[in-house]
């Protein structure tokens, strides 16, 4: 289905509406203080109840007006969800394996999934690229700037 | 002291070697980024604060202000040569000078926005050494009222130059507002919203934030689809531009330096902004505007000087007032904070090494930029050559590699990987990235500001109204966010987004 504008309006006002409900909700029970002596909880709960207002504005406002240009899909082609999703999962199972493969490794098999899967190259290229990356990577942070990289259990 | 004495001063805190050194790793790290779609000074720089903690405070922001002015540098070189601008102030330099490009005169069109840079930069730096003192004179006596509306009219300008819908960008600053406020609270010590976890109660780090939002949202964004870039070919020669070209280029030029600077102290995204307009003054008072955009050196040299002018004009509210006017300004603000450098009017007198050398270091790394542009082109188109589904997972890699190693935090990073998240939505739903990222820099001073006028004032807002400075700021403040009400402002405004839009502020 073609989207217009307002559909995407409509979605970001619902989110931000939350987020400025939560804040100023949260404000309140971390002492708010007067106008004499604000607390912590001022700018927190009346920013949260300032962005609550102008989502419910943006939310009317998607309503009022018809004619709203329509805007292209939210991908650009039809499997670019897969390789933005694989891109982010590649990112978080970095985070998560780092600490216990090391990041020689980690880093290794973070470079081989990405080149080898996204726009797919040849095996040869994928290995070769991802080799000398992890390779000069750990030369640069661990060897030359001494950065204080998880080893994992592999010891390197 | 005279100004002689303060360049004296200057001179002497810059050539040393480690921070010459540090000058030509920022205008060359600069330069690269520029050349590099996808990758902007703003992660840049990011990228390389924690590389920074171990050195002085100026030898920091010397390198970190050269990849800022290098970046701009860099970035029309991919303007010219591929049609793809590096970075979203070089758009325009695409018009002519690919035209250029393809009528084999890639070498002065080059040449000219290397010189045309160079001067430019020389200008503003100018202005920046003349303007700058006095400012900050007149900004020490601000007191918490006018600083919180000051900091509330930049944060008011900044969206009403760059935003598509102010109401957006509004909400975009306001949740970083919010954002801002968790962690320790600076005035009571309470914790707020920390969950319990201790990389939170410093608050929301601006690195992680800025690499999500800049660094990885942008890499995301560009593995939708692979872009096939063709670059052009042709033998660089004749890098130096011919007497005529001189004779067509200087005044654009000089006026576009002008401009630029001025526009650069204005919050937003300057150098797009000014780079637009010196095209269009360029184009209105040329004798044949229908030459534009066929390759005329004109509609090169102007905004290329124009977008550099900017860059320098950005410092001034930075050194004076301790406030960011974008993104890249704004983590050199963090970068002084992490360095105990208190931002504000006291430190041009306070620190005057660091103000003077920071300025001589300007000089130095535009002549360093000229002579890195003009010889090492062809060494920068090869760095084009590099495809895209290569260098991504590298990206990637130094955003990770860069939080993980600011306080060995896997906390930091994921949170990283949740600002990129966030920026890739935001960007597909239209929201402004740069009021998000002023509001967490400058939150937690507007927040004690904020908070100690109402103190000095017992409770009464009217304290913004009733100090004079303050009340002018504040009226300008109002005044801007009615003008889009009123028609034919209005008008005017959406003409200027349409220029500058998808800009990276």
């Amino acid at each position: 289905m073609e989207k217009t504008q307002s559909h995407y309006n409509r979605i970001a006002a619902i989110f931000f509406l939350l987020v400025g409900i939560f804040f100023a909700l949260y404000a309140r029970t971390v002492e708010i203080g007067s106008w004499q002596e604000p607390g912590p909880g001022f700018l927190p709960f009346w920013a949260g109840i300032i962005l609550a207002a102008m989502a419910l504005a943006l939310l009317f406002g998607s309503y009022a007006h018809k004619a709203w240009p329509v805007r292209p899909s939210f991908f650009p082609r039809t499997d670019s969800w897969k390789r933005v999703l694989a891109t982010f999962l590649a990112l978080i199972a970095y985070n998560l394996l780092l600490p216990y493969f090391g990041f020689t490794a980690t880093t290794f098999l973070f470079l081989t999934l990405l080149v080898k899967f996204i726009f797919p190259q040849t095996w040869m290229r994928t290995l070769l690229v991802s080799i000398l990356g992890s390779a000069v990577a750990r030369l640069l942070f661990i060897n030359f700037l001494e950065t204080q990289l998880p080893k994992g259990f592999l010891g390197f | 002291m005279d100004i002689f004495t303060h360049i004296a001063l200057g001179a002497q805190v810059l050539f040393t070697p480690m921070n010459l050194f540090f000058c030509f790793v920022g205008v060359l790290m600069g330069t690269l980024v520029g050349v590099l779609p996808g990758l902007g000074p703003t992660a840049a720089i990011a990228l390389l604060l924690p590389n920074t903690f171990h050195v002085a405070p100026v030898t920091a922001i010397i390198m970190l202000a050269g990849i800022y002015y290098g970046a701009m540098y860099g970035g029309s070189t991919t303007s010219i040569l591929v049609n793809i601008p590096g970075e979203a102030s070089s758009v325009i330099t695409c018009l002519d000078g690919y035209q250029m490009a393809l009528k084999g005169r890639a070498g002065p069109a080059l040449g000219i926005a290397a010189f045309g840079s160079f001067i430019a930069g020389t200008v503003s730096i100018i202005g920046l050494m003349l303007v700058a003192p006095p400012l900050a004179r007149f900004a020490l006596a601000f007191g918490p009222p006018e600083y919180f509306s000051l900091m509330l009219l930049g944060i008011i300008i900044l969206i009403y130059l760059a935003s598509g819908s102010m109401l957006k960008a509004l909400m975009m600053f306001v949740f970083g507002l919010l954002l801002s406020t968790i962690g320790m609270d600076a005035i009571s010590g309470t914790q707020r919203l920390t969950f319990g976890l201790l990389e939170l109660s410093d608050g929301v780090g601006l690195i992680p934030a800025i690499m999500g939002l800049f660094g990885v949202a942008e890499v995301i964004a560009n593995v939708e689809e692979e872009i096939k870039r063709t670059i052009i070919s042709t033998k660089l020669k004749n890098l130096l531009p011919n007497l005529q070209d001189w004779r067509d280029s200087f005044w654009p030029i000089i006026r576009g330096s002008v401009l630029g600077f001025f526009i650069g102290v204005l919050p937003g995204p300057a150098p797009v902004i000014s780079a637009f307009s010196s095209y269009a003054i360029e184009k209105k008072i040329s004798k044949h505007p229908e030459k534009f955009g066929t390759g005329v050196i004109e509609g090169v040299a102007g905004p290329e000087a124009a977008n550099n002018a900017a860059t320098g004009g950005a410092f001034i509210p930075l050194f004076t007032l301790g406030i960011p006017v974008n993104s890249v300004i704004a983590i050199l603000l963090g970068a002084f904070m992490i360095h105990g450098i208190q931002p504000g009017p006291m430190i041009i007198t306070k620190h005057a090494d660091l103000f003077w050398g920071t300025v001589m270091s300007m000089y130095l790394g535009n002549a360093m930029l000229l002579v890195l542009n003009l010889p090492l082109i062809g060494l920068w188109v090869q760095v084009l050559k590099v495809p895209y589904p290569i260098l991504f997972p590298f990206i990637l890699l130094f955003c990770l590699i860069g939080v993980y190693s600011l306080n060995y935090s896997l906390v930091e990073v994921a949170l990283m990987i949740g600002f990129g998240v966030f920026g890739y939505l935001a960007r597909k739903f239209q929201f402004e990235m740069a009021p998000l990222v002023l509001a967490i820099v400058i939150g937690p001073m507007m927040e004690n500001n904020l908070r100690l006028a109402l103190v000095i004032s017992q409770g009464s807002p009217m304290i913004f109204i009733s100090h004079p400075i303050s009340a002018v700021f504040i009226f300008i403040t109002l005044a801007l966010l009615i003008s889009p009400f009123i028609p034919w402002i209005g008008k005017r405004r959406q003409k200027l987004q349409e220029k500058v839009e998808g800009e990276e502020v």
